[in-house]
């Protein structure tokens, strides 16, 4: 009886903590005071050793507003991670640099603010670039650098004259010269974000897409036809022998790109990362677009962009954007590419003399022509593993192509049901 | 009435209870704490109480995750209030009663001392206490009750809220079936692979310790140093120099060792069993040493006369060894042997650096050597599968922490045996 008491006095006790808890409902529309941006500060999260590229850019903007801009460089792939906390901590950016595959996370989670950009700012950028950062319509960021897979070459191993233009010529080369510990033409098939160049050519894709850039993600195409006739061409490359397996799994990345760098590898396909690397290393390279296809088609491959976006948690985000605007502009992206090599977004810079100059640069603008934006949408996070997993079992001829493929693309829609559903 | 019940009824309001018993000093500080806790804690505790209960009702002014926190923080320092207030009606109490027993009342010399012989370990602990529940409790708390969350990628802050689900995720990880598979194929290999290469490990460096002691062996020092070397390298710059070792093509073990023996390359790296077997080996190069120091230390102060009564009972070696040695080892290291398995159940830094967690496995969303921690990391930083993963790591603690008490309560080493 009196336990019984106790639980309903307490219970009633709870009840009426409770209601006349919490903040209370907030007012329904708070009157947003004009900006007063006059003495503010920005913080800007930079990439790595770049703020080079945008320092002068960066004194103009704070002499026009008369503001202060704190540029702190990070790795600029962890940008969204830390946001999470250190936005509603109060010690996140205002504006922060970020690579586009993570936009439509941090779309859903509400972590970047929607843009005011006009259509006219808009046509300065390369199509792909700016669809990157679109999301049902409204423009989340500005790119300023866009990258791409490429082919390199070694001089004293490739007779830069017949420089071979298609796979299957660089499948001859390699049968000859492999041996001895010396290879011909090399590539990380076993992981999709190489292999869509593959893929991507023969007609498979990831997930489909309408015109105005939106995913289907109902729509795997990394099962049909093409995408297993992809596969099949993939894996005569490492069963036959050409790929060594050392290049196989977590760790290929450095087997291959040491071989490379040490001179036992006459080509390879890699990012515009490597350029430096590769000449430190006192290889005498070239870089080209990626071969054509034995169908005649061009290779594929996956265009990545770098953007500049604005938090939501930025107390001065009129001024963030204004700044977005300012780092992206032509003038300031070419004052960039010149400090910094990366390959500005910006269509009117194609025909610089600038950028012509530089064969990788130009390189890459022509292979960004044939490539496709890697989807930036959240279900991509689940495509990786799976996708890589059959590729590496193809790889390792463990599983016959279309076989793994069609799991992977099933548990690619499991994982999506599982993670991306009902929400 | 009797003093002890007025007093208990009067310190409801903290300290008068106190002031009735004319211990003025005490309920002056008592009224006072209460006032500024009261005060102090207000806001935290209308906030964080009822974010507990909701986790937020509006976006984007609520943000569920430190609303949490905030919750679990009330929680902490509502217990903290709890405890002061008790003690302050058993004082009011215990006082009341020596007032009705005609007892004379402590004076507050004698209250200072009382404290200080029969508190002492308690105040000296308590700002370590206070460390431990911020910096321990609090995190365990707030994974644990994230487990019964609905947090994922959908529902982060600040777009969105996460609420409260139950044990939802515990019902999916064993009904839905590409987790229940999984989490079946997952846990199995981390059995195994915790038993084997935590056994393996013990084994060879119990073995060596006590080879290196024989008493006609010489250069001892010399071999002890040179056992000792694989624990003085950082443990992931081994993990990463055997990962290359191991490469099928360019790896030395491959090109120089297996060929000179005439055996064909081994797929180290690709095969799920080899790369098993590769990940156990080199548990054990990392892990004996540790084993051999501390059993080298036990067999130097077994005493000599054991092992003479022994011989003059006619013992032969091995007798001698399992009869005297081997029972005097495990009974002084057998907490560390445990230790060494509860490390390796959650040995992260070797399957992750090794190889991912993989090769690839077909139908399976961990890779073939992915143990439960390195798949729990996997879901978290890929998949933002913040609950599920909250909830695997409960299980995954409950697998842990039973095994390591069922051992502890066997073991005699803890019952300071003679």
């Amino acid at each position: 009886m009196k336990s019984k008491f106790y639980l309903i006095s307490s219970g009633v006790l709870i009840n009426a903590i409770l209601l006349g808890c919490g903040p209370g409902e907030s007012d329904s529309e708070e009157s947003v005071a004009p900006e007063n941006s006059e003495g503010a500060t920005l913080v800007l999260w930079e990439d790595i050793d770049k703020s080079v590229g945008t320092e002068a850019a960066i004194t103009a903007f704070e002499e026009e507003h008369d503001v202060t801009v704190e540029v702190i460089e990070r790795p600029y792939g962890d940008n969204v991670e830390d946001l999470r906390l250190d936005g509603p901590g109060g010690t996140g950016p205002d504006v922060f640099a970020m690579p586009h595959d993570s936009i439509g996370t941090a779309v859903t989670e509400g972590l970047i603010k929607p843009l005011d950009v006009n259509q006219e700012v808009q046509d300065m950028y390369t199509e792909s670039a700016m669809l990157s950062q679109m999301v049902d319509g409204e423009v989340y960021g500005l790119p300023y650098a866009v990258e791409t897979t490429l082919l390199y070459y070694n001089r004293d191993l490739v007779d830069e004259e017949n420089l071979p233009t298609t796979l299957d010529e660089w499948y001859e080369f390699s049968e000859n010269i492999t041996g001895d510990g010396t290879y011909g033409f090399l590539a990380l098939w076993d992981q999709i974000y190489y292999a869509q160049s593959i893929i991507g050519g023969y007609g498979g894709y990831i997930f489909a897409q309408d015109d105005e850039g939106n995913y289907d993600v109902e729509d795997i195409g990394l099962n049909n036809e093409g995408a297993i006739e992809a596969a099949e061409y993939i894996q005569k490359f490492y069963s036959e022998g050409l790929f060594p397996s050392g290049i196989v799994g977590e760790q290929g990345i450095n087997v291959l790109d040491s071989l490379f760098s040490e001179g036992k590898a006459a080509a390879v396909i890699s990012g515009p990362w490597n350029l430096g690397p590769y000449e430190q290393a006192g290889i005498d390279y070239g870089v080209v677009p990626l071969p054509k296809l034995s169908n005649g088609e061009p290779m594929s491959s996956f265009v990545g962009v770098k953007s500049y976006n604005v938090s939501s948690y930025s107390e001065h985000p009129e001024l963030a954007q204004e700044l977005v605007l300012w780092l992206t502009n032509e003038e300031n992206q070419l004052t960039r590419y010149e400090n910094t090599q990366e390959v500005p977004a910006i269509k009117a810079l194609e025909d610089n003399s600038v950028i012509t100059e530089s064969d990788s640069t130009q390189a890459i603008f022509e292979q960004s022509g044939n490539s496709v934006l890697m989807p930036g949408i959240p279900e991509m996070s689940e495509v990786w593993t799976p996708a890589d997993s059959a590729l590496q079992t193809i790889a390792t001829d463990s599983a016959e192509p279309k076989e793994a493929l069609d799991g992977a693309v099933e548990a690619i829609r499991n994982q999506i049901e599982a993670n991306h559903s009902g929400n | 009435m009797q003093h002890k019940k007025k007093a208990v009824l009067l310190s409801i309001i903290p300290g008068m209870g106190q002031l009735y018993n004319k211990q003025w000093l005490k309920g002056i500080c008592l009224i006072i704490l209460a006032l500024a806790y009261g005060f102090i804690f207000a806001d935290l505790l209308n906030i964080g109480l009822w974010g507990m209960v909701t986790l937020g009702t509006e976006v984007p002014r609520d943000n569920s995750v430190f609303l949490l926190a905030q919750g679990i923080l009330a929680i902490i320092v509502v217990a903290l209030g709890i405890g002061v207030y008790y003690f302050n009606l058993r004082d009011a109490y215990k006082t009341g009663q020596r007032r009705d027993e005609k007892l004379p009342l402590y004076s507050l010399k004698e209250q200072y001392f009382n404290l200080i012989e029969q508190g002492y370990p308690y105040l000296v602990s308590g700002p370590a206490l206070l460390l431990l529940i911020f910096s321990v409790i609090f995190p365990i708390l707030f994974s644990f009750s994230l487990a019964f969350t609905n947090y994922n990628l959908y529902n982060s802050p600040p777009a969105n809220l996460f609420s409260w689900v139950g044990f939802d995720t515990f019902v999916q990880i064993f009904t839905v079936d590409i987790w229940r598979t999984t989490f079946i194929d997952v846990l199995s290999w981390t059995i195994i692979w915790t038993l084997v290469a935590t056994t393996l490990q013990v084994s060879i460096g119990i073995f060596l310790a006590v080879v290196v002691n024989q008493k006609d062996l010489r250069f001892k020092k010399l071999i002890r140093t040179i056992l000792v070397l694989p624990w003085a390298v950082p443990g992931f710059v081994t993990i990463l120099i055997f990962a290359g070792l191991f490469n099928e093509t360019f790896g030395a073990i491959n090109l120089e060792i297996l060929s000179a023996l005439g055996i064909d390359s081994i797929p180290w790296l690709t095969n799920p069993f080899w790369t098993r077997v590769a990940l156990i080996l080199i548990q054990g190069w990392l892990g004996f040493p540790y084993v051999f120091i501390v059993t080298t230390g036990v067999l130097q102060s077994i005493p000599d006369d054991l092992y003479e009564a022994a011989i003059i009972d006619g013992a032969s070696a091995i007798q001698k060894f399992k009869n005297i040695t081997l029972p005097l080892i495990f009974i002084s290291i057998s907490p560390i042997i445990i230790t060494q398995y509860t490390f390796n159940f959650n040995n992260f830094n070797i399957i992750y650096l090794f190889n991912g967690g993989g090769p690839a496995v077909a139908g399976s969303n961990a890779g073939g050597t992915d143990i439960l921690v390195s798949w729990i990391y996997s879901l978290t930083m890929t998949s933002s599968q913040y609950a599920l993963a909250a909830a695997l790591t409960i299980l995954l603690s409950i697998f842990v922490i039973t095994i390591a008490l069922w051992q502890f309560r066997r073991t005699k080493s803890f019952k300071g045996v003679n």
